[in-house]
């Protein structure tokens, strides 16, 4: 059964006791775990379509092979419903893409993350929630996809917390970070349509982000007044982004009221790209003040800057302002910065019938 | 580089050592010098620095008399 990258050990255990038994192994990320039976694996396998042999990869930072047995492994243990799994492969596939850069994922003393964003139809079939309280608990996929990917990231990469996975302080997004649209009330095309995907095709994208940044406001009634303050959050001392500027990136979820108000004004998803691109921005003088200046690696044009009044990008462009709706009622967005070496990557779903 | 006759090694700090033994035995690399300086790097004043770069420079030197 185990492919050549994996080593079969059976644990005669009752199964109250595997948990106590998977903790000692450093196999768990602390809470309790669903035994990984082998008539669970194959189901989760068979969820997929896949040969469990196949390896997707090799998984940094101990570059193990990330064969589709063992990511079936971590899923169970997640507590996954086998229909989940070809989002957890297709996440896993989109984040051993070179340009996501898994090893400065995994290895970095940033508080980093990877945040799957499930798109299109898939969403609804396995039952991720994009409404009210979406980033926390209560959410079976949600909790479970996200839950996978760190147990994966943990056993098959080896991103052990203080061994590989340096984090000097890490976040509560490592212990499950998954999230989906509000297709359903966003007045712009979804996020994959926009990255270049048909409508209608379900779509996995990786961004590795730190836990959301809040964006408060309760009083602006135009696109400007929520969008300033979606830039003003966007654009911090302390932050990763806009230090190594080719490849920050932010992550803005508007929540479904603030889209609205800011659609209203007639603001594009383009527009509110442009718009924070613009605004959110530090001056050269306060850059001085710490965070990372002298270790920045800016592009020629920013470094012969000499005003210190010049208001500096946080991103390089405005497509690297990522722009998506989800939430439920209220007046609060947010802002994900991401750890500024790597870059989000997206990935169709292979969905199964 | 090492294979190819150019004295190669892996320079980090205290706390990163056991990362980078991991990292070098992971792909094979277990034969490279390692260069350990103090932690931590950033966030250190040019006197702090130049005693880092003091402590590489002898590791370095010995890396290279061994060449």
């Amino acid at each position: 059964m185990p492919d050549p990258g994996s080593v079969f050990r059976e644990l005669q255990l009752p199964e109250e006791d595997v948990y106590t038994e998977f903790v000692k192994r450093d196999w768990c990320d602390g809470l309790p775990i669903v035994p990984p039976t082998p008539e669970r694996v194959r189901a989760m396998v068979a969820a997929g379509g896949e040969d469990p042999a196949r390896v997707l990869g090799l998984m940094p930072p101990l570059w193990r092979e990330a064969s589709v047995e063992k990511l079936a492994v971590n899923a169970v243990m997640s507590g996954c419903e086998p229909a989940c799994f070809p989002v957890v492969l297709a996440a896993v596939t989109a984040m051993l893409e070179p340009a996501f850069n898994l090893y400065g994922v995994q290895a970095t003393t940033h508080p980093v993350a990877p945040l799957v964003i499930v798109s299109g139809p898939v969403a609804r079939v396995v039952g991720m929630h994009a409404g009210a309280g979406l980033f926390g608990p209560g959410f079976r996929a949600n909790a479970t996809i996200g839950r996978a990917i760190r147990l994966i990231l943990m056993n098959v990469g080896g991103g052990w917390p203080g061994r590989h996975d340096m984090a000097t302080q890490g976040s509560p997004a490592k212990f499950s970070y998954a999230i989906a649209e509000r297709e359903d009330v966003t007045p712009w095309p979804p996020l994959s349509v926009r990255l270049g995907f048909e409508p209608g095709q379900s779509v996995v994208t990786v961004f590795a982000g730190e836990a959301p940044h809040n964006v408060n406001d309760h009083v602006s009634t135009t696109a400007a007044g929520i969008l300033n303050n979606v830039s003003d959050v966007a654009a911090t001392l302390g932050s990763n982004v806009g230090w190594y500027m080719a490849q920050s990136q932010l992550l803005v979820v508007l929540g479904p009221e603030h889209a609205q108000t800011i659609a209203a004004d007639g603001f594009s998803a383009a527009d509110v790209q442009r718009f924070v691109f613009e605004h959110a921005r530090l001056p050269l003088g306060r850059l001085k003040l710490g965070g990372m200046w002298g270790m920045h690696d800016w592009p020629l044009w920013m470094q012969k800057v000499t005003d210190e009044q010049a208001l500096l990008p946080m991103v390089p462009a405005p497509e690297d302002v990522y722009v998506m709706v989800a939430g439920g009622p209220g007046k609060h967005s947010c802002v994900v910065p991401n750890c500024t070496f790597s870059r989000a990557v997206s990935r169709a779903v292979e969905m199964r019938s | 580089m090492a294979k190819r006759g150019t004295p190669s090694g892996l320079i980090g700090t205290t706390v990163f050592q056991n990362l980078a033994v991991s990292e070098m035995a992971a792909l094979g690399a277990t034969g490279l010098p390692l260069i350990v300086i103090q932690h931590p790097l950033g966030g250190e004043k040019p006197e702090g620095v130049s005693r880092r770069a003091l402590q590489a420079v002898e590791q370095l030197a010995s890396l290279l008399g061994r060449a």
